[in-house]
């Protein structure tokens, strides 16, 4: 059972906040820009370096550098939007996907041009977990679910406190009804971009802090980011942090050997959230939480 | 001839064949997109498919894995596409009812798995190892007759495919194609079942990927997961089809000679730089490709061989007015 | 008296083919209009070729004596023009309160009169302000859309079969509320298929049919008129 919890539940949990982080925003930016961003992942790669270089280059602790990353990632996500999907915007939703498709590659390529195709890692030295009882906690995990929660409860506040925040939420619900009350859908799309990004940048850093930072490591990310999205409900950012609890522990927990063999061997594990995906596209595609279908 | 006109001439009978391989999956994928709309994002997992198929039965004894079977390569061409072709029809039972975007999401997900499959059973696959020594046709002939030979081999299948769609294309199940992927809803009113003709479109798409996959892995003789990595495989046949025009089977022969002219050509190039600027060009090489997308989409969504497609069109949808959409 | 919204010969549609053919109407500031015709007939075209919605061909829309003609929503709003479209007209998943806010979204200073206004109108939503609008009943959320057009405290009001699958009750207090707001000062312009009820509200009515006038009148003239109750008005008691 503490293996179980040390093991498998607390690490669940982990990637958990991080699948949530990104697919909240994937989420929102399939339910206020309707279309499939394959590219999320990428983007949570940027973020992740872009951090590893503000941490390195100030020589500061890897949360300092947060909102540095996020800033810069927001700006990319400004800038890729305004380049390569505002353009296609009133084309069907599928030139777009192809065009996100092509991004997520430009962003990986850029990365590789840059920082090599080496894995790197943040500085933190090896520091002894916090041992409560059995249980152990590292103490990175203890931060990565602090300031997760932090953040969404954040982005809680900007949802439902400030203009901006029930803009989205309008424009996720009815885009037209939106227009028609006279919200301007551009600057709410910019809003979109700026949140999702501000997310995967803490996404980014918060991987990049509990294993290492790699080019592929955000595009490794995107069909349990997807499966999350689609678990919560699109357009539904509360969802979405369900989504990616449940996905990440869903993955964990998978792999726990039941007298001797697991569910899941490990090697398989990335399948379980495909699984999850296409077991939600098939019987409930509007999620859990009964959002979005197009 | 002089050895370097040799060399050149080598050069593009190389080019001209792998540039062939990637027409015979791009026509698999136009039969997928360009005739019914189907947005298959797992071509990847389809051309291994094919390529693993007829590799185990045709390689050589190995105590790895399963091989030693030393089938006739048509025979094994014919496994290649029938394996792709029932995979296929499973994951479309299940998938083909989900619309573009999701669809999309889930083929990618049927790629990954089909490629996590290839990587872990070992027994079938040999794992990270790869199959090798899989038998070329022809291969026994002096150079440059052996070459010759599999590239005539790969233009036959071309042209075999080729006339296969055209025919298809213009038969009443060519029409009634045409009519899902513009208007779904109209033609299941006409009384038509979509269901099975999306399922029919996929399932011959894939099997003609499979095909392709099966005529690389007897040309490059040695094959492994990393060959099959989705994003190189899959993203750069759909940047062919849509600069070379999707919906038209020309296009679909067009754009990969010529996209993979120009791949090929740069990897040339960047050979000549100094080894510790190779790998950068690689990535740099990729940039340009997906900005070389970037800007089809944009400026020429049509491709060099135009027929109205949907990656051109106005989405009238989204900008007829609010009640427009329909709800599902 | 001059008129707040006027449409001149308007012509156009949905892509290739024409829904309205020649729609010519006005409003003035007095006025329940009301636009009443067959299936077909491009009714709420024209509501959504006023408020910028639909292509226009041919034809002109001015508001206030400005002309619009081809502008966007989001710069026709501003100018005093509400729109409640007939469906999705609410955002479900926003509080009551919520969907009122964004009614008002582009005004700048104090609201809270226009949130009054909307609660003392409609009591019902006052009690379920904290509410998902998208779990209110049918009447319940028509109004909760027609209180996100009056936030912003238009000049006229533009409405798309407000009444439609509503229970005769919700029918009657729909359109007693509209009257009402008619009286604080609000034109009316709305579309309906409950054409008997509300061409007795009318004090402008328009018969189209085809995409093109083919009655006005003030709402009672229409209604005695044998030709428009035999043409159009079908058997609705």
């Amino acid at each position: 059972m503490i293996e179980l919890i040390n093991f498998y539940l607390i690490p669940g949990i982990v990637l958990g906040c991080i699948y949530a982080l990104g697919a909240i925003g994937l989420s929102l930016v399939f339910g206020i820009l309707r279309f499939a961003h394959f590219a999320h992942g990428d983007l949570l790669t940027l973020g992740a370096y872009f951090a590893l270089a503000v941490a390195t280059t100030l020589a500061v602790p890897a949360l300092w550098a947060l909102p540095f990353a996020i800033a810069a990632t927001a700006a990319a996500a400004l800038l890729l939007d305004r380049l390569f999907y505002q353009p296609l915007r009133a084309r069907h939703s599928v030139a777009t996907v192809i065009a996100s498709f092509g991004v997520a590659l430009m962003i990986r390529s850029v990365v590789q041009l840059i920082w090599g195709p080496q894995d790197r890692v943040f500085e933190s030295g090896i520091r002894p977990p916090l041992i409560i009882g059995d249980f152990r906690f590292a103490e990175r995990h203890i931060y990565i679910v602090a300031a997760a929660a932090a953040i969404i409860t954040l982005l809680h506040v900007f949802l439902t406190r400030t203009r901006a925040g029930k803009a989205m939420r309008a424009m996720s619900d009815e885009p037209s009804l939106a227009r028609v009350s006279g919200i301007n859908t551009e600057r709410v799309v910019a809003w979109t971009w700026i949140l999702a990004a501000a997310l995967l940048a803490a996404g980014g850093l918060f991987l990049g802090i509990d294993t290492q930072v790699k080019p592929q490591m955000g595009f490794n990310l995107i069909l349990p980011m997807f499966a999350a999205a689609i678990l919560g409900g699109i357009g539904k950012p509360y969802g979405a942090i369900a989504g990616g609890l449940v996905v990440g522990l869903a993955e964990e927990l998978a792999t726990v050997p039941i007298g001797g063999t697991a569910l899941v061997p490990p090697s398989y594990k990335s399948a379980v959230a495909f699984v999850i995906l296409v077991a939600m596209l098939l019987w409930r595609p509007t999620g859990l939480f009964r959002g979005r279908v197009f | 001839m002089s050895p370097e006109l040799y060399g050149l001439m080598m050069y593009a009978v190389g080019l001209l064949t792998l540039g062939g391989i990637y027409a015979i999956v791009s026509l698999g994928l136009n039969v997928q997109w360009g005739y019914t709309g189907l947005f298959n994002l797992g071509i990847a997992g389809f051309f291994a498919i094919g390529a693993y198929a007829s590799a185990i039965l045709t390689a050589p004894e190995v105590s790895s894995h399963i091989a030693g079977l030393r089938l006739p390569v048509v025979l094994g061409l014919v496994v290649a596409a029938a394996a792709s072709g029932i995979v296929a029809y499973a994951i479309g039972r299940l998938t083909l009812r989900l619309q573009s975007d999701y669809l999309a999401i889930a083929t990618i997900g049927v790629g990954e798995i089909l490629r996590l499959i290839l990587k872990n059973e070992a027994w079938l696959t040999n794992g990270a190892l790869g199959i090798s020594a899989i038998p070329r046709p022809f291969e026994g002939l002096p150079p440059p007759w052996d070459q010759f030979a599999f590239l005539a081999v790969v233009a036959l299948v071309i042209a075999l495919i080729y006339v296969l769609l055209e025919r298809a294309r213009l038969a009443p199940w060519g029409r009634v194609m045409r009519a899902i992927r513009d208007n779904e809803t109209a033609a299941r009113a006409a009384g038509k079942d979509t269901m099975r003709f999306r399922l029919e479109a996929f399932v011959l798409g894939s099997m003609i990927m499979g095909l392709g996959g099966g005529v690389y892995a007897h040309y490059v003789k040695f094959i492994s997961p990393e060959a099959f990595e989705p994003m190189m495989t899959t993203f750069i046949v759909w940047v062919m089809l849509v600069a070379g025009g999707s919906g038209n089977n020309r296009g679909a022969i067009v754009g990969p000679l010529l996209v993979w002219t120009i791949w090929s050509v740069t990897e040339f190039a960047t050979l000549r730089l100094p080894p510790e600027w190779t790998t950068q060009a690689a990535y740099l090489r990729i940039f340009l490709i997906g900005l070389a997308l970037q800007i089809i989409l944009q400026k020429a969504p049509r491709g060099l061989l135009p027929e109205p497609t949907v990656l051109s069109s106005v989405d009238k949808e989204k900008t007829a007015g609010p009640r427009a959409r329909p709800s599902r | 008296m001059s008129a707040i919204l006027t449409a001149d010969g308007l012509v156009g549609g949905y892509g290739d083919a024409d829904v309205l053919n020649g729609v010519s109407l006005a409003v003035e500031s007095t006025d329940i209009a009301v636009i009443v015709g067959p299936n077909g007939a491009g009714k709420s075209t024209a509501l959504k070729a006023l408020f910028g919605l639909v292509k226009l061909r041919e034809g002109r829309v001015t508001l206030l004596g400005e002309d619009i003609t081809g502008a966007a929503p989001d710069a026709i709003v501003p100018r005093g023009m509400g729109y409640v479209p007939q469906e999705r007209n609410i955002f479900p998943n926003l509080t009551v309160h919520e969907n009122l806010e964004m009614g008002a979204y582009i005004r700048r200073g104090d609201i809270s009169t226009a949130y009054d206004r909307v609660y003392s109108l409609f009591p019902p939503l006052a009690e379920r302000r904290r509410s998902p609008a998208g779990t209110l009943s049918g009447g319940q959320r028509q109004m909760v859309a027609i209180g996100r057009a009056l936030m912003l405290e238009p000049r006229i009001l533009l409405l798309d079969e407000p009444t439609v699958g509503l229970s005769p009750l919700f029918i009657e207090q729909i359109f007693d509320r509209i009257v009402e707001i008619n009286r604080a000062g609000i034109a009316v312009l709305m579309v309906e298929q409950n054409a008997r009820y509300a061409l007795r509200l009318a004090s402008r009515g328009y018969v189209l049919a085809g995409g093109r006038n083919r009655f006005s009148g003030t709402g009672p003239t229409l209604l005695a008129d044998p030709e428009v109750a035999r043409s159009f008005l079908g058997g609705q008691a």
